[in-house]
């Protein structure tokens, strides 16, 4: 009889420094001892699991895996909860990567935009420092991020750089701004929606976008005045990816599982799907 | 096509039990209430319930069972937890739930193939049953209603004998001692074998017009029926453990008061339950019974497409018998949905 071992084996992660970011945000390095997530690309996600408490899908936020990889996770759960109890030496399970990410070799000799809306910049972070890693395969490169609040800003001293880059536009919006202390004029107040009716934008562009569910139908509506085809759309989507691997059945959606057939989906593909990104947010903003 | 078919009188049927309960444990239906069946370890052939049609719970339990350990942490070590298999007999499987066990199959073996669900079928015979449907089955409108693979052992019942269909390996051997309780299938058995296929297919009662059932489920996705259904529906989930191929579950921790130890366990999970779809920051991709209603049935009659392309129900009818509110009764859906959709294929028409 043939042996085989079970999916769900985590391999252990030993947390190797912890960055507390805006907010309830930290970024988490983990060391692993194999190379199973070296081969991690841009928007792929794993599995983090705090032993005792759970696993949830955290994407992963770092274009370069070597031997460590970085997550930035909020605390908005359980497991996140439990991880953020945690400290540099201590290890949880990760899983992974699975899922596939943004099409990198597809948006390659092109124009790319990229588009994140509050904690969605963490799987675009992983793109653009794959991008800026490969820059003369692509042509012009922007960056929208916007937020609620600049205080929310996350990677502010990496944004830092990419604003004195001359081969990345960026364009930085939140609802509501205090102070900071990026360069003068960098940091809008808007929404996104208003960064890409700013950016030079047309109908060459690929757009790889995530952020909260419903961002997603303004932002189109947006790209869709650009001229911008639903062939060129690449949305991130958020689900209940229990298992990773396409079984568990919650992250199913128009005849996919998210998990394999996703994050990353191409906007023609889910033209009719029912349920793509209308949502009940339970009165939250 | 009969070379491989033998015949077991029914009077030998006792010592056709002896063998196959000296093989391992044999799990067969049992009478458990006025009009309940379960599928539950027997020491006698006496105990096995043979007018049994649809148990309380499918066969799955014993591939998948409702709640197991995947894997253990203690001290920093994680260790799979392998399940300690003794091999099982599940005898008495009617086609419907062979059908829905090649589906779990199916679904188990795509990669990364399950090791839990897969040692367990590895140690199991399974031994089919012919029944005759009764007003709830449908396994004829899903295409189910005969048995194809998915068994070692077929018996067929034929009056006074059993015809024995022997499938695969596990099924020679587990004949072998038994051969001399058996003579090869005859022609006379073989038309008393075509003649009670024949009369089962004659039998239903309950079903549909299979034909473009998945384009009627997308055509007629915003139908009312719907949600008249919904507003009835109690999201209790009782559909699911039920079906024979409903298999989302759940990982979950268990951990010791130590804290340092613990264990991770699967659990059925049920699409009807009000979080499945949730993710952080209380998002709810299908907040009403109505969405979770429809993504039920969507699976069932449409199938996960780009994965699996195909249908998954398979017409035991559990689903009609076991939902309080009576909304799950497949077939009056489907006809609703088919006339529907034919009055507006006229219209357009006219």
């Amino acid at each position: 009889m043939m042996q085989i071992s079970t999916p769900f084996m985590p391999e252990k992660g030993v947390i190797r420094s912890i960055v507390p970011m805006a907010q309830d945000n930290y970024l988490f390095e983990f060391k692993t001892d194999t190379d199973r997530l070296a081969a991690c690309k841009p928007g792929q996600f794993v599995e983090l699991w705090v032993p005792g408490v759970g696993e949830c899908p955290i994407s992963v936020c770092s274009g370069r895996v070597t031997e460590s990889i970085q997550l930035l996770v909020r605390r908005a759960g359980r497991v996140t909860n439990a991880l953020f109890q945690m400290s540099e030496g201590d290890w949880a399970g990760l899983r992974g990567p699975y899922g596939h990410g943004f099409p990198v070799e597809r948006y390659k000799g092109q124009n790319l935009c990229m588009v994140a809306g509050g904690l969605g910049i963490a799987p675009i972070r992983s793109l653009w420092q794959y991008v800026l890693d490969h820059r003369q395969d692509f042509g012009k490169v922007i960056l929208i991020y916007g937020m609620r609040h600049s205080d929310e800003m996350l990677f502010r001293e990496e944004l830092k750089l990419l604003l004195h880059r001359g081969d990345i536009q960026v364009f930085l919006a939140a609802d509501d701004a205090t102070v900071c202390e990026l360069p003068p004029f960098a940091m809008q107040v808007g929404r996104v929606t208003d960064m890409i009716r700013q950016a030079a934008i047309d109908h060459d562009f690929q757009v790889a976008i995530c952020g909260p569910p419903v961002m997603y139908k303004y932002v189109i509506e947006e790209l869709k005045a650009k001229h911008v085809t639903d062939q060129n759309i690449w949305l991130s989507l958020e689900r209940q990816m229990k298992c990773g691997i396409g079984k568990c059945g919650h992250c199913f959606i128009g005849g996919r599982f998210t998990c394999q057939a996703g994050p990353v989906f191409q906007l023609a593909d889910l033209k009719f799907v029912p349920e793509l990104i209308e949502c009940d947010n339970g009165g939250a903003q | 096509m009969m070379d491989h078919c033998f015949v077991l009188a029914k009077d030998s049927f006792a010592e056709f039990f002896k063998s196959l309960s000296k093989l391992g444990r044999v799990y067969a239906p049992v009478k458990v209430s006025y009009q309940s069946y379960s599928f539950r370890q027997v020491e006698s052939h006496e105990q096995i319930a043979f007018e049994a049609l649809r148990t309380i719970l499918p066969p799955k339990k014993y591939f998948y069972p409702t709640q197991e350990t995947i894997l253990r942490y203690n001290d920093g070590q994680i260790e799979e937890h392998k399940p300690e298999i003794d091999f099982q007999i599940l005898f008495g499987v009617h086609p419907c739930d062979l059908a829905g066990l090649g589906i779990m199959d199916t679904i188990f073996t795509a990669g990364p193939a399950d090791s839990h669900y897969l040692t367990r079928r590895q140690s199991s015979l399974i031994v089919g049953l012919s029944c005759m449907p009764d007003k709830h089955c449908f396994c004829q409108s899903m295409g189910t209603d005969c048995p194809e693979s998915g068994y070692d052992l077929f018996l067929t019942d034929i009056g006074d004998d059993y015809l024995l269909e022997v499938r695969t390996a596990a099924g020679v051997k587990a004949v072998d001692p038994i051969m001399p309780l058996l003579r090869a299938a005859g022609q006379d058995d073989e038309s008393r074998y075509k003649a009670f296929w024949s009369n089962r297919a004659q039998a239903f009662t309950n079903g549909f017009k299979p034909d473009n059932l998945r384009s009627v489920m997308a055509i007629e996705w915003d139908n009312k029926i719907w949600d008249e259904m919904a507003d009835r529906c109690l999201s209790c989930g009782n559909c699911t453990p039920v079906c024979p191929t409903c298999y989302c579950f759940d990982l979950v921790d268990i951990a010791s008061l130590n804290g340092t130890s613990g264990e991770r366990r699967r659990e059925w999970d049920s699409c009807q339950f009000v979080g499945f779809a949730q993710v952080a920051g209380n998002y709810n991709f299908r907040p009403g019974p109505v969405d979770r209603l429809k993504f039920w049935y969507r699976h069932k009659l449409h199938g996960f497409d780009d994965p699996f392309g195909f249908q998954t129900c398979v017409g035991c009818g559990r689903c009609t018998v076991s939902c309080p509110a009576g909304i799950d009764d497949i077939v009056s859906v489907v006809q609703a949905l088919q006339a529907t959709n034919q009055a507006k294929t006229k219209h357009d028409a006219n």
